[in-house]
């Protein structure tokens, strides 16, 4: 296994925001987490990325205890693309970028690595002097992407991609998490657009109130009655 | 027009000072969104450890400020361990940290007061006596010192920020801290560096200062000048603060020279509140709503 997390549980003040998550992530896969808003899923993502204190439990990435520190987690090869997309609005396009890669030293690495960047949001390229906080919110959304790329991470926590964008982009941003698969990255996607993560996830967990109520291989999740109710809008018949 | 270059020039030699103190206030605004009223206890220890230095020990001008300097680097840091990092654990809101600056600014304020008393205390005239005569106009050697001094120590700070990797850390966490950490910038280390360089230059401002002046335990207050001078650049911006520091100097020395010193600082407060009120974000600073 790449991640195996064990029993985690997270505490806000009085707040048990995860109580008890066992979650598996193969190498090379694309895994998705569903949930409701408040379920817990930026903060499954934030302790990862050591954003945030577990209260309990254990977390195994490559067959190490994942590191406390995030500097020292993002080096051992786990980025976030946040909810929210977190850019530096003040920097431009192409700062943003290289401040994706700040803990790399290879230069010449990471000059391939914007090609691919750039590759794969062309749009981007058209922008790279432009202040980031003067684009769209679907560029933003592909900004934040592309940053998470840069430092050539073996995975990438992705939180609702998604959120807010029309339909048309919303297809665009799931297009862009098959091409990062097919870079050989390892995908831990959460979403509240459970029909398109499930579609194309190879397994899915279903986190409720801090719990994990379900997982499957995605197809399988996908047909569920009770998800197919709470999560895909189609009524019970 | 001799006397107009001559108060300019005092005043860009007091805005220097100002700009040192100024800087570190405002790196800590712009990452940790607060107003570091403990700064002024820092200044005024540097300036009782370059007093010392110079009375006690005998050392040189540089020597003094090399000692107040490594002093109040660490007393700085110190101060953010004890002081800020329990909050920022806590993730408290930017009044506890205010509470606290003031605190400490109060601790230290009284702890000098209770063993060296409240006199004011002149440096050994090192430098002030001989000046330089250019046409009429007369610089004194100290204000060339601190021009020089100051004109160096701001360009390396700024050559620090925008050119090496920590200045890019430090930059990226004051436009995002949560980002910046998840770029893999070590936010806490950047924190202890800015407080680092806030400190070193709060005792070479202080020496300089106490130079110039005297040394006093409620000369902490004069950072509210500071305060002026980086609400005035606007909080958070590194050029605006120096930019609003060497302004300040220069709307005093006029004041001083051309109407009278007792209104010097009456003309300051009333800029800052005439600032605040046409233009909240001053000339150079990021928009934030929360100024305190
Ligand atoms: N900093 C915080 N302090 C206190 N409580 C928090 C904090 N962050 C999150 N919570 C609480 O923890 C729970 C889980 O929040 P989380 O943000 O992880 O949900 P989520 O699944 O990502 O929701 P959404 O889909 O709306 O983003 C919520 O009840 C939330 O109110
Ligand atoms: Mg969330």
């Amino acid at each position: 296994m790449m991640l195996d997390i064990k029993n985690l549980h997270v505490h806000y003040g009085g707040i048990h925001a995860l109580k008890g998550v066992d979650i598996q992530v193969e190498e090379g896969k694309i895994i998705t987490i569903i949930g409701s808003n408040g379920a817990g899923k930026s903060t499954l993502l934030n302790a990862l990325s050591g954003v945030i204190k577990c209260s309990e439990g254990t977390i195994e990435f490559l067959g190490q205890p994942l590191p406390r520190k995030p500097n020292r987690i993002v080096s051992a090869g786990i980025s976030q693309v946040p909810e929210g997309r977190l850019i530096f609005v003040n920097l431009s396009v192409e700062e943003n970028l290289r401040m994706g890669a700040f803990l790399r030293n290879d230069k010449a690495a990471i000059e391939e690595d914007f090609a691919k960047v750039y590759e794969i949001f062309p749009r981007l390229l058209e922008r790279k002097d432009q202040i980031a906080g003067t684009l769209s919110g679907g560029e933003q959304q592909m900004l934040a992407m592309g940053r998470g790329l840069m430092s050539d991470p073996r995975l990438i926590l992705l939180d609702e991609p998604s959120l807010g964008l029309a339909p048309m982009l919303v297809n665009t941003i799931f297009d862009v998490i098959l091409d990062f698969k097919a870079l050989g990255k390892t995908i831990l996607l959460v979403e509240q657009n459970a029909y398109k993560a499930l579609s194309i996830a190879d397994y899915a967990y279903v986190l409720e109130q801090g719990k994990i109520v379900m997982e499957g291989d995605a197809p399988m999740v996908a047909k569920n009655p009770d998800i197919q109710q709470a999560y895909l809008g189609k009524r019970r018949t | 027009m001799e006397k107009f270059i001559q108060f300019l020039i005092n005043g860009i030699a007091i805005g220097s000072i100002y700009a040192l103190m100024t800087v570190g206030y405002s790196l800590v605004y712009s990452i940790m969104n607060f107003s570091n009223f403990a700064h002024g206890g820092v200044i005024m220890l540097g300036s009782y450890f370059g007093f010392f230095a110079i009375t006690i020990l005998k050392a040189p001008f540089w020597l003094a400020a090399l000692i107040a300097m490594t002093g109040t680097t660490l007393l700085a840091v110190v101060i953010e361990r004890l002081a800020y990092d329990p909050l920022r654990r806590r993730q408290a809101p930017s009044l506890y940290y205010i509470i606290s600056a003031m605190g400490i600014s109060i601790f230290l304020e009284n702890i000098v007061l209770a063993t060296l008393g409240a006199d004011f205390r002149n440096y050994p005239p090192l430098f002030q006596t001989s000046g330089f005569y250019i046409g009429g106009i007369s610089i004194g050697k100290l204000d060339v010192l601190i021009l020089v001094v100051g004109t160096i120590s701001l360009f390396g700070l700024m050559w620090l920020i925008e050119k090496t990797k920590i200045g890019l850390a430090i930059r990226a966490t004051s436009f995002n801290l949560r980002a910046a950490n998840l770029m893999g910038v070590n936010t806490e280390f950047v924190i202890f560096v800015v407080f680092g360089l806030g400190g070193l230059l709060a005792g070479l401002a202080g020496v300089m200062y106490g130079l110039r002046y005297t040394v006093w335990p409620q000369m902490g207050l004069i950072t509210n000048k500071a305060f002026v001078a980086a609400v005035f650049g606007g909080l958070g911006s590194l050029p605006g603060a120096i930019v609003g520091a060497i302004s300040l100097g220069i709307i005093e020395a006029m004041a001083t020279g051309y109407i009278s010193s007792n209104l010097r600082d009456l003309i300051a407060f009333v800029l800052l509140v005439t600032i605040l009120v046409v233009r909240p974000s001053g000339i150079m600073g990021k928009a934030t709503e929360d100024k305190a």
